[in-house]
């Protein structure tokens, strides 16, 4: 299969125009196979990117760049009902989610 | 939908960010693209879902700022391509992933493939999607408690 999704990289450049995660605590919602994930998360101080699809989230853990073990977390969750205390997050990301 | 926005607005912090990015299930045009020209050869078909989803989204997101709970400081659209070396592919793709929310029509299938024969060597298959995309910021209000 020769799928290419967002050869022009619009996506990330957008996410950047509109929002700057370096240092952030991060929370992203429907983060699927951690796509979008990789791409911002090497500036953040954390992200913790949460999904209901838990085959998505295998894959996720099992891609997820080495360099980036410890800032990313992945977490089987619903939006409804988030696991987090208050006032955790600086940026959450509806991630084709909403 | 509303109760999720609320969660979110709990878990951040006073003045947080909420980026709402989303496909829109509107006009995905289907294109025959080379180095020299784009050529378009027809749209994917949106499912009622997809458009209904749509517009319970966007119901929820006017329903939060009613609220208070979060106001609306930038938003945008901008192009997201699915890209494919040849028109089977793309089919393969829409039939096998996309089943569910869209669908393409044969004349569409059939536009691409022949736009695709002539094409010139370096021509690719594209889905063109738009995307939105809105900055939120949180609202330090007292008035939901």
């Amino acid at each position: 299969m020769s799928l290419q999704k967002d050869p022009d990289h619009n996506e990330i450049k957008h996410l950047h125009k509109f929002v700057d995660s370096t240092d952030k605590r991060v929370l992203e919602i429907g983060c699927g196979e951690g796509r979008l994930t990789w791409q911002y998360a090497k500036d953040a101080h954390s992200v913790i990117a949460i999904d209901l699809d838990r085959d998505s989230l295998r894959v996720a853990r099992v891609d997820r760049p080495s360099d980036l073990e410890k800032q990313i977390h992945f977490a089987n969750a619903n939006s409804e009902y988030l696991p987090f205390s208050k006032e955790k997050f600086d940026i959450a990301i509806l991630a084709w989610s909403l | 939908m509303v109760h999720a926005l609320e969660e979110i607005r709990r878990v951040l912090v006073p003045n947080g960010i909420l980026i709402d990015l989303r496909p829109l299930a509107d006009n995905w045009r289907v294109e025959v693209v080379s180095l020299r020209e784009i050529k378009r050869t027809g749209r994917v078909e949106d499912l009622p879902e997809q458009t209904n989803g749509d517009l319970a989204s966007n119901e929820a997101m006017k329903e939060v700022e009613k609220r208070s709970w979060f106001k609306r400081e930038q938003d945008e659209l901008f192009p997201f391509f699915y890209s494919w070396d040849t028109p089977s592919e793309m089919e393969e793709f829409v039939d096998d992933d996309w089943s569910d929310f869209v669908g393409m029509e044969e004349d569409t299938r059939r536009a691409t493939r022949a736009a695709w024969a002539v094409a010139d060597g370096d021509s690719r298959v594209r889905v063109r999607v738009e995307i939105w995309i809105a900055r939120w910021r949180k609202m330090n209000t007292n008035l939901e408690l």
